[in-house]
């Protein structure tokens, strides 16, 4: 950066201000420099679009040291502001009038444990994918799609203001849509590519008209001067529940939330790491993360708070009951995504800013670690679908085990990670009042341990249902990147534990009420009843599919309409099909129909008046020098009338 | 450096190329595309040079150039009554309208290396064009701005009609048509405002008309005014193109040569919004005020009715027609919101367009060149054959359906936020035109390179050398607006001020 744009930077008077005294200690540097984190993989992209070819699957390296780079740096940050106060830094980008929007970066708590979540899942992705893409044709086109992406995610985290969220919100949502269509040349992937665009954007659209609004509210896309403004009262009480509710919209799009969920679902067209990456850890959670970033905003509105848990609550059970009958591996587990991510929802919504933020962290890691490990099966057994599978216990003796974990800590099975965050989003429900909506979450956490149980059982219990030929194990430059995944799915439940103390929890909100308690307190029959549920998920599954010593049919052949329901995931795609797609078919023909009759008419008449004057004035071509006069005079009579009625001039 | 005639030797210079030219046997093909491709660098460096000492505060009154021309009237009473100068001078605003073209003509004459036959005579109609266009945006009065307004009219007349594709006379009448019409209109306004303020400098009117006891020659009622504006829609509501003045221009999209669509797209299309903003807005600023809802809504109009249409085409020719009738909606949306935030985001926009669609139209150039065809469905499965084309055609694609980082999105986004200040309700319907945007490009550019293969891409080249300069300097600078939008609004900035001082804002 040159000390000219330098010089442009305004250092924010937010926060404690810490300026000679922490840098002395050596404290800031890494905060200071925090914009360099996104560059990384910028980088990369550039560089592999640039020179990928003649690199071919050398490629792999450039995109893993990048992210390497990021994953430190990142690592120092999340250090550095355990100890320092928020740091944020911005310059002029471009000036409207007497507006000035800004760009730059911020450093706090948030931010900075998204920083960690994201360049080490994509650092991790970026490793598992060595092996994963092996033999593919774009080869580096993959790795710079990764770096363009990761640079996209990195840079929505760091963003102070939303107008800059929104800038790489759009740009995670290009990631997103390139690695979705990377096999472009298949017709499901083109479709699911451009249906990922367009619903994110039908949210996306919400996230901007909110923006705006409350831009000329508050008067600034500054986070802490909206949050300020909320706060003074500045703004009325419907204009922050609409503006909570539009920006909302955007949550849902990007989280694949009901009812613009149905696009992530058919995402698992994309290459099984970018699930992992994108449509499980990092960009489906920013709907979350946007919602958290502007808790304070959301806070302020009971009725936008309510419809963020009831939308979350809704979306966590209907996902759920999806994901109960799918047949494809990926798609159980996007399913689940979805309904994962209702969770979080559910849990912002019922101001549990912690417990939402951190199964937002849990769920990245044991979600990556399972996507990674579904990645593992496919590349050993090359199908995805679940009835073909069966007896990989033995075989994979590496997958399977991390497999185990992921689903263990994604069921909320104690002392595994997802036990914990899973249970602070229950109390947090209870807490609220949100008894209905608590409930809900309860059935929805059977669900979740059967259906993740049922995938474990039919993929890696009994005997292979196919004829499977050379079943291996992955690579090692696999299995590490899964390893390391298991082992975050295990212990990272234990930064915020009602056991030994709410670390992560105490530390997120401080310094900042308007984030609510670092800890709920619950009541204790809460824990015993989650664990109860997924306990007999577990065991209902493992009669089904494990032991079967219960028919896999005795419930859908009891009910038929229901399954058929549930594996039509409830008809949606058909209904916007014939609703949403219809409707915008039928207003364009309408619109050809105009086009066609009423401005070609227009075009018709202007030419034809044109011509039809020129053939009037052609009649009085006829060399008569009487109709010569005659026109002559009338056409000075005229002039003389309107100079008789005027006086001269035409007012 | 003397800047004594710097405007005019940059708005002549072309006809160098012209008198070169005419010099040349017309059988030497590629010493014709050299000289014509060279003819247009002059322009270009001066245009650059230009920009920069303005970005280095040199101040643009110095290139003004004033000579007398034409005078007449009774002198006895009032002086000089009615004096017609040859005055040409720059703002923010014009500054970047002539870069635009100065850029815009170097790229479209390396696109027209794909042009047939009769290169000559091509090369001569292009360079008068292109002298149009930079008169256009230099002109300091009406006059001399309606005469280089002409002058663009028959060389783009003769361009389509001759070297475009099937149906070419049949698109370049109606180019004529409707263009002859709105210039008639316009001419009668310029008329009456020379006859009844004596002077036809742009800002001399304005301030005549905007004074509080004006010095006129014969007076004008407020109706009178009114009218004129209305009139003055409708000559460049023709250009633009507004529905549903816009039959013509899809016509022209579709039949005129691609590197003439890029000139068309690119800077012809946007004299209109020039003229908008420049006079309607300049001149009769407080009717513009009273008319500010109607725009709006007619951009919301434009902006739907094109996306509707563009979702339904099966020729990527009348999608990008159709696109182009869409974005012009967000220029008048941005007008309508009669805001800061509104009228710097249209003039973005209308910078950003020109680089899009020259883009675009550069690209069906590419692969028409190569299949002969720009039918969508033809076309499915390019990315195969020519992986780089279809990347720089999903990138083109992208900008123009505004995603960040990319020009269409600041210019969008202002003209949005403006709007919404103004009409929240009207905006909010308006927004269903972005997503339609992101439905019908991506329905068409992922029917072109996506999916199955339709064909054999066999001995098929992807972009060649050439080929790959137009499209990287429009990509740079679609990106660089979009990352450092101050390139664009710093120099707009005392523009803008002037505009709102008008309109008392």
């Amino acid at each position: 950066m040159a000390p000219a744009l330098k010089d442009l930077f305004i250092r924010s008077q937010s926060g404690t201000p810490c300026s000679r005294v922490c840098s002395k200690k050596g404290i800031v540097i890494m905060m200071e420099n925090a914009w360099i984190i996104p560059l990384f993989p910028l980088l990369s992209f550039l560089f592999l679009i640039l020179f990928g070819k003649r690199l071919k699957e050398a490629s792999a390296y450039i995109g893993i040291l990048f992210t390497l780079a990021s994953l430190v740096y990142s690592l120092l940050v999340l250090f550095d502001r355990f100890s320092a106060p928020t740091y944020k830094a911005e310059g002029v980008w471009l000036t409207i009038g007497d507006v000035q929007l800004t760009a730059g970066f911020e450093v706090n708590q948030l931010n900075a444990l998204m920083l960690v979540i994201v360049s080490l899942v994509s650092f991790l992705v970026h490793t598992y994918s060595k092996g994963y893409m092996q033999g593919e044709d774009r080869f580096p086109v993959f790795y710079a799609y990764l770096g363009l992406f990761t640079f996209a995610m990195l840079g929505l985290v760091i963003s102070p203001n939303l107008l800059q969220t929104y800038f790489f919100w759009e740009l995670v949502g290009l990631g997103s849509f390139l690695l979705i269509g990377f096999y472009f040349y298949k017709e499901e992937a083109k479709a699911a590519a451009k249906k990922a665009f367009i619903m994110t954007r039908i949210g996306d659209v919400g996230l901007l008209i909110g923006m705006i609004l409350l831009f000329w509210q508050a008067g600034s896309f500054e986070y802490d001067e909206i949050f300020a403004a909320v706060e003074a009262g500045a703004i009325s009480g419907t204009m922050i529940t609409l503006t909570a509710i539009l920006i909302f919209v955007g949550a849902v799009g990007k989280s694949g939330q009901f009812p613009l969920h149905t696009w992530l679902p058919d995402a698992m067209e994309g290459p099984t790491p970018v699930s992992a990456l994108i449509h499980a850890a990092t960009m489906v959670a920013a709907g979350v993360y946007l919602v958290a970033a502007l808790f304070p905003l959301f806070a302020a509105s009971e009725t936008a708070l309510m419809t963020v848990a009831v939308i979350g609550a809704f979306t966590a059970i209907f996902a759920a009951s999806i994901g109960l009958v799918q047949k494809d591996i990926k798609r159980v587990l996007a399913y689940s995504t979805v309904s994962q991510l209702g969770y979080m929802m559910l849990a912002l919504g019922s101001a549990g800013y912690v417990a939402g933020v951190f199964h937002l962290m849990t769920h990245a890691f044991f979600k990556a670690l399972l996507f990674l490990a579904a990645g593992s099966v496919i590349h050993a057994v090359h199908t995805q679908n679940i009835e073909h599978m069966g007896g990989l216990w033995k075989k994979l003796r590496v997958t399977g085990p991390l497999f185990l974990i992921g689903t263990l800590a994604i069921s909320g099975v104690p002392l595994f990670s997802g036990f914990f965050s899973k249970d602070e989003i229950l109390i947090a429900a209870w807490a609220h009042g949100n008894t209905v909506l608590f409930w809900l979450a309860v059935i929805a956490a059977f669900f979740t341990a059967f259906y993740m149980f049922r995938l474990f059982f039919l993929v890696f219990a009994g005997e292979a249902r196919t004829d499977m030929k050379n079943v291996h194990e992955s690579p090692s430059v696999m299995t590490l990147p899964m390893v390391v995944l298991g082992v975050l799915a295990v212990v990272a439940g234990y930064v915020n534990t009602p056991w030994f103390g709410t670390f992560l929890g105490d530390w997120l909100v401080e310094d900042n009420h308007a984030l609510g308690h670092g800890h709920i307190e619950g009541p204790a029959w809460i824990m015993i009843v989650a664990t109860a549920v997924s306990l007999l998920g577990i065991f209902l599954a493992w009669l089904m599919y494990g032991k079967r010593s219960l028919s896999r049919d005795w419930l859908t052949s009891r009910m038929p309409l229901s399954y058929s329901v549930l594996y039509n995931k409830y008809y949606i795609d058909e209904f916007y099909s014939m609703t949403v797609v219809t409707g915008a078919k039928f207003i364009s023909s309408f619109l050809r129909f105009l086009e066609v009759f009423l401005v070609e008419g227009l075009v018709k008449s202007v030419t034809g008046i044109i011509s039809a004057l020129g053939r009037l004035g052609s009649k009085f071509h006829n060399g008569q020098i009487q109709t010569y006069g005659t026109v002559a005079f009338v056409g000075l009579a005229i002039l003389v009338v309107i100079y008789a009625f005027t006086g001269g001039y035409l007012k | 450096m003397n800047l004594a005639y710097f405007l005019s030797i940059l708005v002549f210079s072309p006809l160098l190329g012209v008198l070169v030219l005419s010099f040349l046997p017309r059988t030497q093909e590629s010493l014709i595309k050299t000289v014509g491709f060279l003819a247009t660098l002059p322009a270009l460096v001066l245009s650059l040079i230009a920009y920069f000492q303005d970005r280095a505060g040199a101040g643009l009154e110095q290139l003004n150039e004033k000579v007398s021309w034409i005078q007449f009237g009774d002198s006895g009473q009032l002086g000089n009554l009615f004096s017609i100068d040859y005055e040409l001078g720059l703002d923010g605003f014009s500054l970047i309208m002539i870069v635009l073209t100065a850029v815009l003509s170097t790229l479209a004459a390396i696109a027209s290396i794909h042009i047939k036959k009769e290169w000559k005579g091509y090369f001569m109609l292009f360079l008068l064009l292109e002298v149009g266009m930079l008169g256009v945006f230099a002109a300091e009065n009406l006059i001399l701005f309606f005469i280089f307004f002409e002058i663009t009219l028959i060389p783009t007349f003769f361009l389509i009609g001759k070297w475009g594709y099937y149906e070419k006379e049949n698109a370049a009448y109606s180019f004529l048509i409707y263009n002859g019409l709105g210039s008639a209109v316009l001419l009668i306004v310029i008329m009456v405002l020379f006859a009844r303020t004596g002077t036809a400098n742009i800002d001399a009117l304005m301030a005549a008309m905007n004074a509080d006891n004006p010095q006129l020659v014969a007076p004008i009622s407020e109706n009178m005014k009114m009218g004129m504006l209305i009139a003055l829609l409708i000559a460049f509501g023709v250009k633009l193109p507004i529905f549903p003045l816009h039959s013509w221009m899809v016509r022209v999209h579709v039949q005129a040569p691609p590197s003439i669509v890029m000139l068309h797209a690119g800077v012809l299309l946007k004299i209109g919004a020039f003229g908008l903003i420049r006079f309607g807005m300049g001149i009769f600023p407080e009717q513009f005020q009273s008319l500010a809802v109607w725009l709006a809504v007619l951009g919301v109009v434009n902006l739907l009715y094109g996306a509707f249409l563009a979702f339904v085409q099966t020729d990527f020719k009348m999608v990008l027609a159709y696109s182009s009738i869409s974005h012009m909606g967000i220029v008048l949306i941005g007008l309508g919101a009669l805001n800061e935030a509104g009228i710097q985001g249209a003039i973005f926009q209308v910078v950003s367009h020109g680089l899009i669609a020259a883009l675009l139209f550069f690209l069906v150039g590419v692969f028409y060149e190569r299949f002969q065809t720009s039918s969508i469905q033809n076309l499915g499965g390019l990315a195969k054959g020519m992986p780089i084309t279809a990347g720089f055609l999903l990138a083109g694609a992208m900008a123009s359906l505004g995603l960040p980082g990319m020009s269409g999105f600041v210019s969008e986004f202002m003209a949005f936020l403006g709007l919404f200040k103004e009409m929240p309700i009207l905006a909010a319907s308006g927004t269903i035109g972005i997503i339609m945007t992101a439905v019908y490009l991506l329905r068409a550019v992922l029917g072109i390179t996506y999916g199955k293969a339709h064909r054999d891409f066999a001995g098929i080249t992807d972009m060649k050398k050439f080929e790959f300069v137009p499209v990287l300097v429009l990509v740079g600078l679609i990106v660089l607006i979009g990352v450092y939008p101050s390139v664009l609004s710093e120099p707009l900035t005392s523009t803008l001020e002037t505009i709102m001082l008008g309109i008392g804002g």
